[in-house]
């Protein structure tokens, strides 16, 4: 699993730091920091529930099957926006 | 739409355990219209779905400073001020120099304090005869005390502040030479204190806006915003926690099978703190109210037209049958409660991992301190604030 997240659109609810600390961490202004870009296998199912649970959608998940398809792909897509472009979209233009 | 009058918005809890029969049909349609205090009527958007993508929508204004935006109340321009704009960029701006102060690691670093004010409460609570009035010794106490700390408040003015905020939230509970005799009250002593401040700076949120304000070019934060928003942040950080630790411990001692599981698991703390906001029992969205600023379709095709006053059903999405499962059930075990009583979006509560913070530690300490700790009169009972902007309970005795 790929773990990424844009502070951008982040609105410092603090949800993922709690959920994941090891994974997820924020900066001094409170925005999203990614630890730990590919976390252990232990972690995944409470990654995906922060990722869900991100009130702006601001964390993206690749999963290791999509990893494969995407390397296949498109090789170098890094930090993909976030799977729900329209609250992406609405984040980034604030 | 018929031609009869909306049904009344907030929703009347009553009896108060009871969820309202107009909630439980809520799903029905993606949106309906509903009738405020005031006696406008605003469109209100039922369904998970749609309610969180709508407090993401650029096309949802959140200043409501419009001739022909529905009011909430008649007697109180509640969150009308036309000299804020709380959209982007202006929102934008001031939100970021505010975050700072809510990181998790901000939070955690307050959490002794809140611990020892607990604490010290419970002290006193157990100290004196029972039954006790929960809101008193320690709903309202606590996070006033916390948000007075936060923001460099001092301690001695809380229980004058707080009647000038119960008062700036009145709905119809005041007239409006009082509720306008409150905030200004509010005003002034907020004021004050900024002044106060500017002399004596401390290591306070206040202070830090000051600076802000002061030391960095004029675009940043004049002098109003300054005052509206220390405003905003001392009620938000105040009488929503408050009520919801009264009301969510009500409601919690109303099932005491729940309190026996916390017992044996204290590790259930925070998911029964969420689920007690789920199912949100202490207050309705009117704090959502937001005007269309384009035309927007809903997930099922109904467009919601340009220039309706719409509100987000946080309490529908609470019950979305789509995404929670069971939902008119409390489950304090539920691992998965995204639920919107926070909002989503840009606009989610600054505060909400302090509430939380607070609210866990609310409920631990009392469960720890008082093993037989039950409600001292029938639930069906509880007075219920009627006329305010929170409804939560008025009075919640308990006894041990
Ligand atoms: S959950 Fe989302 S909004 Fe909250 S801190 Fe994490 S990335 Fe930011």
């Amino acid at each position: 699993m790929r773990v990424t997240a844009n502070s951008e659109t982040c609105a410092v609810s603090s949800l993922c730091v709690y959920r994941v600390p090891g994974v997820f961490d924020q900066d001094e202004d409170g925005l999203v920091l990614v630890l730990d870009e590919s976390p252990a296998e232990s972690l995944y199912e409470e990654i995906r529930r922060a990722a869900r649970g991100c009130p702006t959608k601001s964390i993206r998940v690749v999963e290791d099957s999509e990893v494969g398809e995407a390397a296949q792909a498109a090789p170098a897509a890094p930090a993909a926006p976030a799977v729900e472009t329209a609250d992406a979209a609405t984040g980034g233009a604030a | 739409m018929s031609t009869q009058t909306p049904p009344r918005y907030p929703f009347a809890w009553t009896p108060p355990m009871q969820v309202p029969e107009a909630l439980r049909n809520i799903h029905k349609t993606s949106a309906m219209e509903v009738t405020l205090p005031s006696g406008d009527t605003a469109t209100l958007v039922t369904r998970y779905k749609d309610v969180r993508a709508l407090f993401a929508d650029k096309r949802l204004s959140r200043n409501i400073a419009r001739p022909d935006c529905a009011r909430i109340s008649k007697d109180n321009d509640l969150f009308m001020d036309p000299n804020i704009d709380p959209d982007p960029p202006e929102h934008t701006r001031v939100r970021s120099l505010v975050t700072k102060a809510f990181t998790a690691r901000r939070i955690e670093a307050l959490r002794p304090y809140v611990q020892q004010v607990a604490d010290q409460l419970l002290d006193e609570m157990e100290a004196g005869p029972q039954p006790v009035e929960l809101n008193e010794a320690l709903a309202f106490p606590l996070p006033i005390m916390v948000i007075c700390k936060l923001l460099g408040v001092p301690a001695e003015d809380r229980d004058q502040f707080r009647a000038y905020v119960d008062g700036f939230l009145s709905v119809t509970k005041l007239s409006p030479e009082e509720v306008g005799a409150c905030r200004q009250n509010l005003w002034k002593y907020l004021g004050d204190l900024i002044d106060s401040k500017r002399d004596n700076p401390g290591d306070d949120l206040v202070s830090e806006l000051i600076r802000v304000r002061d030391d960095e070019d004029d675009s940043r934060l004049n002098d109003h915003e300054l005052h509206f928003w220390t405003q905003g942040l001392l009620i938000a950080g105040y009488v929503t926690t408050a009520s919801q630790i009264g009301t969510g411990t009500a409601v919690l001692l109303h099932h005491p099978e729940f309190v026996r599981a916390i017992r044996e698991d204290w590790s259930l703390v925070p998911s029964t703190v969420e689920e007690l906001l789920r199912t949100q029992i202490m207050g309705s969205s009117v704090g959502t109210m937001r005007y269309a600023i384009d035309d927007i379709p809903l997930s099922d095709g109904t467009v919601i037209k340009k220039g309706t006053s719409v509100l987000l059903s946080e309490e529908g999405a609470n019950v979305d049958p789509e995404v929670f499962e069971c939902p008119m059930e409390l489950d304090i075990r539920r691992t998965e409660n995204h639920h919107m009583t926070f909002g989503a979006g840009l606009h989610y509560c600054v505060g909400a991992a302090l509430a939380r913070m607070e609210l866990q530690v609310a409920t631990e300490s009392l469960l720890r301190r008082f093993p037989n700790i039950r409600l001292a009169a029938p639930a069906e009972k509880l007075p219920r604030a009627l006329g305010g902007f929170m409804e939560g309970f008025t009075e919640i005795p308990v006894e041990w």
